[in-house]
């Protein structure tokens, strides 16, 4: 597997800043960056102290729900106002599709992560740390358990413990409450909301949970300073900088380290050096799988919240995938609801009947057996999970495939008249998914009683 | 506790609830149903899964599930009734249920009785819009030999697992794989074994789990529920048995908050079909010489019982089963005590009413502090729904000791004592402890004794209220009348009929009377009568006819015989009732008892008369020695043996060993260990049981040969196979 492209593409650098294409794996080599300065200086402070430059910095989280990580902090009860352990979680179970973020800052500065960990576990004064990680990354956990290791030998840890747990392969644990579900050693499956988890998280507990890349950035908030910090990207509200996660059909796909603000057309094309071999974006798989595809006339949006947000668009995790001409959106979608099918808990009504009802109609339409009401009844499946499941993972299933229906509503009515896929075997969503055979999901999927 | 009250504004009607209350309840407050498949408050904390009671709330863009979202001040809540986007919510989630249900309801043993068609036709679409092929599953797995699984009907509400995981704890029932492909089954697919399981049938809001019994057995417009109360145990479960031409099919819970919570065990839900056992005898059978027993008409019955007795007059020695109703004991021992100057009685156990100075219904265990379980018998073989409550009351916080010496029993608030025997004398030496504790004018505190049999002591209250005269020792029994199938299927019994001149038994089954009889009367179960029933908290109940029994009623011919003895008996169980109340119960008249009866007091309880006759003498395990506990399993009894889907529910032949003293032995799990006694062992495989006191080893009776006391216990010599 060739090494992904890992680099600040421009501003300032604050999650990789002393990374210069070395991974600063060793205790010494992010010493030597000025690493856990910023711990000695918060650890000086009063915990609220360091909440509220949190709050000040509006960093907001990096999983995909873009909630301001010091607010969320500040919702985690003192340990004079509760008899219980106070708990921290990082979601490091990264599973959205096209994002490649956490593992490289776990695989190029862990330290910096733990670094994190360790300012928020003052901040809210919580002396657990539990890291879910992603069974599959063996590696990133590796690097990750190593460094762990270091930092409590050099006696950093302070009293905190960090346990690094790796998770089962479930998508689902990446929502925060399946995650404590899972974290408890049951079944990975949401808890309903409220309570929330800073009320009521792992063991009934309190507990805070956040991405890698939030609880990564907070060093960097403090080593600018939260009115700094505010400052960078697209304030107010899209502050700092992202991981962009570039991907699809482009010249240099990479993870790259840019303010909130940039356009995507300057990540694509600048950044990622366009699309190659003169092929034409058709769309951009926008924040992850989970949302609606971006069409190529909305390229000049800025990448921050508000922005994309007023044309229907979300950040989600800084997923950028580029999607080309030769693509069938029909196949595209049929790929992402086959996804969500099989990563569906099962829990919730809507999404578990929904998610293969639309897979169904979706394997219709790219058969050609598909009726032009059917669009509309997609439509409909669709607009009957949003926004009533247990979690949001039914959602992130229907949003997406409305998107396809909607947007190339021709390209979907083609396939009726074409009696078939119009573009056969020549899309197969190549540099964009694997192969269906070497799916999982997708090989189960074909195998389910149907 | 005063919870603070909210004000809750739902389908513009105002209603005050205590906050935290979800918006299901706060709905009911309100006079207003939110539809639910999976809310189920006995269940524990609400799933929010089915996404059925969906609801619009003032300020909230998103519809919210009424179930888990609670009642907070000034909240405008508005359900399908009248807010358009909850009924298009709710008309969603009928939708996506109905997509892969199999709409088989016409040959569904359900439809008729079930929640998902009544919501379907309250809620949901008129039509499908699915032209996809359904998902289809194997059909119908039996996940028991009582229990069919059909997983296409199956909505997923997770009733059932959560009942496993929360209510009976067995954990047994699950839901594997994920998303659409999700299905129940149980733990590595083993049977799904214990004593609450038939529970799950009438949790499932859809025809997923059903009883095999019931399959294809009736339709909802051709059965009668008569409500009734279980017999087969000292609980006295309320119960609905399903009737249909004659014929009971099914035996349902019928909630009675204080006694059961509408949990009802396996033995009293499927082994109603021993009415029907091969074996059921529906004619008197007389002992011909040379020819053995042979059937004979009624009169020739009652002409030779009467000369029986007659012939036996002062020494007729009865033995009661503690299974009969107070009215059957009352008419029998009206006729022997005061027709036949027979005073002499072998009562079921030993009951005293000194606990009833601590009465307090089941459900105070769930309220309580500490419980304390005394006793080796485990709860659950006796009184299986005590179980669940004790379950509750640990899951509520409370701690569960064994031990009343224990310092937290004098500092906790409400206590509750449990003795579960064996011994405790009928309830005195627990309402010694209570006494000690001081518990009888302490809130919320009081004491239980779990009887062997499930009428004791209204068996105790009856015949000690049929005559005041005590009459004089006997020195050889001239007639052994035999009440009931379990006093018919003990050898104790048997051996005592071995002394007896003649011997009347009065059984169902033809099995127990063979061979030792002189003359057989049919008898009738406690589906088949009415009556009362006194169970283990002193709560008089109401047995009701649910169908006639293919023989006359006990009370009929007793009070036949007892005209021919000019004692005057009226054959009608609401006469002797009052006969009886008059007495014991305060004169309760007969249709005051309740269909739902409440726990009252005992006025004039009557001082216990008669005794135990052959007392069990209790031997203390000195260090080191092990007690031998043979105790008498759930499933067991003459009902049990002749249900064959119960079969697999009896307990494997084991010896259970405290952790200890299997430790000091080094015996291990499924060692195959000798247990001995004055000369005779058995060999038994043994599981170690670390919630058992050290120097207590316990065994199922129907395994112990005979052995209990002290007992001497090693390892087996192994044995080649």
């Amino acid at each position: 597997m060739s090494e992904t492209t890992v680099r600040v593409a421009e501003g300032p650098a604050l999650v990789l800043a002393g990374y210069d294409g070395e991974p600063l794996t060793s205790l010494a080599a992010y010493r030597a960056v000025g690493g856990y300065d910023e711990l000695e200086k918060a650890r000086a402070q009063d915990p609220q102290a360091v909440i509220q430059e949190l709050i000040e910095s509006n960093l907001r989280g990096r999983g995909g729900a873009f909630f301001p990580t010091g607010r969320k902090a500040s919702f985690i009860p003192t340990p004079d106002k509760i008899a219980k352990p106070i708990y921290i979680t990082v979601n490091a179970d990264e599973s959205e599709p096209g994002t490649f973020k956490d593992r490289e800052i776990m695989l190029k500065v862990p330290h910096r992560l733990i670094e994190g960990c360790l300012v928020a576990a003052h901040a809210i004064q919580s002396s657990h740390v539990y890291i879910y990680i992603r069974g599959e990354y063996s590696r990133e956990y590796e690097v990750l358990q190593a460094a762990v290791d270091e930092a409590r030998e050099a006696g950093l840890l302070g009293g905190v413990e960090i346990v690094i747990h790796r998770g089962a392969g479930a998508y689902i644990c990446g929502e925060e409450t399946a995650l404590l579900e899972s974290l408890e050693g049951k079944r990975g499956q949401p808890r309903s909301k409220p309570p929330f988890p800073a009320i009521s998280g792992v063991y009934a507990a309190p507990t805070l949970i956040n991405n890698v890349e939030s609880i990564t950035t907070i060093p960097a908030v403090l080593a600018v300073g939260p009115a700094e910090f505010a400052q960078i990207g697209a304030p107010p509200d899209s502050t700092g900088t992202r991981l962009f996660c570039l991907s699809g059909n482009v010249e240099r796909p990479g993870v790259y380290e840019a303010p909130h603000g940039i356009t995507v057309r300057h990540l694509v094309d600048d950044i990622g050096g366009g699309l190659p071999g003169g092929h034409t974006l058709k769309a951009v798989m926008m924040g992850g799988s989970s949302f609606p595809v971006m069409t190529p006339d909305d390229l000049d949006t800025a990448l921050d919240a508000d922005a994309l947000g007023a044309k229907g668009y979300f950040i989600g995790s800084g997923v950028v995938t580029v999607i080309d001409e030769r693509t069938c959106m029909v196949q595209f979608a049929l790929r992402v609801a086959q996804f969500y099918m099989h990563e569906s808990c099962g829990k919730c009504t809507p999404c578990r009947v929904g998610t293969r009802w639309l897979v169904q109609l979706l394997r219709a339409v790219e058969d050609g057996a598909a009726q032009e009401s059917d669009f509309d009844l997609m439509l409909d499946v669709c607009d009957r999970i949003i926004g009533k499941c247990l979690c949001v993972l039914g959602d992130s299933a229907a949003m997406p495939v409305a998107s396809c229906v909607t947007k190339f509503r021709d390209e979907f009515r083609a396939h009726l008249e074409h009696g078939g896929c119009p573009f056969g075997a020549d899309s197969q969503l190549a540099g964009l998914f694997a192969p269906v055979d070497q799916h999982a999901h997708t090989a189960a999927a074909e195998e389910a009683p149907v | 506790m005063s919870a603070e009250l909210v004000r809750v504004t739902i389908d513009e009607r105002d209603v005050h609830v205590p906050k935290g209350t979800n918006l299901v309840e706060t709905a009911l407050a309100a006079g207003l149903e939110i539809p639910v498949f999976c809310y189920e408050p006995r269940l524990g904390e609400p799933l929010g899964a089915c996404r059925m009671c969906l609801v619009e709330v003032e300020g909230t863009p998103k519809l919210q599930a009424g179930c888990t979202l609670t009642a907070v001040d000034g909240m405008v809540v508005r359900t399908a009734r009248t807010s358009q986007q909850a009924a298009e919510g709710q008309n969603a989630t009928l939708e996506f249920i109905l997509v892969n249900h199999p709409l088989d309801c016409p040959v569904c043993d359900k439809g008729g009785e079930c929640p998902l068609q009544d919501l379907t036709f309250r809620y949901g679409p008129g039509n499908t819009r699915m032209s996809f092929e359904k998902l289809t599953f194997e059909k119908p797995i039996p996940i028991s030999p009582t229990i069919s699984l059909d997983r296409e009907r199956c909505i997923l509400c997770y009733r059932c697992t959560r009942f496993s995981e929360g209510v009976s704890e067995d954990l047994q029932l699950i839901a594997a794989n994920r998303g659409s492909l999700s299905v129940i089954t149980t733990f590595e697919d083993l049977p799904y074994k214990g004593a609450f399981t038939g529970n799950v049938t009438e949790l499932c809001p859809v025809g997923a789990l059903l009883p095999t019994q019931y399959r294809f057995e009736a339709r909802p417009w051709e059965i009668v529920d008569v409500p009734t109360v279980c017999g087969l145990c000292p609980v006295g479960c309320n119960i609905n048995a399903t009737v249909r031409e004659g014929k009971v099919k099914r035996i349902l819970s019928r909630n009675h908050p204080e006694i059961d919570e509408g949990w009802i065990c396996d033995k009293g839900r499927f082994a109603f079909t021993h009415l029907r056992a091969g074996d059921r005898l529906t004619q008197p059978l007389l002992r011909v010489r040379r020819h053995g027993l042979e059937a004979v008409s009624w009169e020739q019955a009652v002409d030779e019982a009467e000369r029986l007795l007659r012939e036996a007059h002062g020494r007729v020695v009865t033995v009661f089963s503690g299974s009969e109703t107070v009215e059957q004991v009352y008419a029998l021992g009206t006729l022997l005590r005061r027709g036949l100057d027979s005073h002499q009685a072998m009562l079921p156990e030993e009951i005293s009413g000194g606990l009833d100075a601590y009465r307090l219904p089941l459900s105070s265990i769930r309220d309580a502090d500490v419980v304390v379980v005394l006793g080796e018998v485990p709860v659950v073989e006796r009184a299986p729904i005590v179980d669940l409550w004790i379950k509750a009351a640990r899951r509520n916080g409370a701690r569960i000791l064994d031990d009343a010496d224990d310092p937290a029993v004098a500092e906790a608030e409400r206590v509750v004592l449990i003795w579960s025997g064996p011994g405790g004398r009928g309830g005195t030496t627990v309402a010694k402890l209570a006494e000690k504790l001081g518990l009888a004018e302490r809130d919320g505190c009081g004491a239980f004794y779990l009887p062997e049999t499930p009428n004791g002591r209204g068996v105790a209250d009856a015949w000690a209220a049929c005559c005041d005269e005590e009459g004089e020792d006997i020195d050889s029994i001239g007639l052994l009348v035999v009440s009931g199938d379990e006093a018919a299927g003990d050898d104790n019994v048997r051996a005592l009929a071995e002394q007896a001149d003649a011997t009347i038994v009065i059984s169902m089954f033809g099995g127990l009377a063979a061979g030792w009889a002189d003359l057989v009367l049919p008898g009738t179960g406690y589906l088949e009568r009415d009556g009362t029933f006194v169970n283990l908290e002193g709560r008089l109940q109401r047995l009701r006819r649910t169908v006639t029994p293919p023989c006359p009623d006990e009370l009929e011919w007793i009070a036949e015989l007892a005209a021919r003895f000019d004692v005057d008996l009226a054959p009608y169980p609401a006469a002797i009732f009052a006969e009886v109340s008059q007495r014991v119960y305060g004169s309760l008249a007969y249709g005051e008892v309740g269909e739902v009866a409440p726990l009252r007091g005992y006025p004039e309880a009557p001082e216990q008369v008669a005794r135990q006759p052959l007392p069990v003498p209790e031997q203390k395990a000195r260090r080191g020695q092990i007690r031998l506990v043979a105790y008498k399993p759930l499933f067991s009894g003459p009902a049990v043996e002749r249900v064959a889907e119960l079969q697999f529910q009896r307990p494997q032949p084991e010896l259970e060993l405290s952790a200890d003293d299997a430790r000091r032995r080094k015996i291990a799990n499924g060692d195959l260990v000798t247990v001995g006694s004055n000369g005779s062992a058995i060999t038994l495989p043994a599981r170690v049981n670390r919630r058992l006191r050290a120097g207590i080893a316990r065994v199922a009776l129907e395994h112990s040969d005979g052995l209990h006391g002290i007992v001497e216990i090693a390892k087996a010599e192994k044995v080649s196979a």
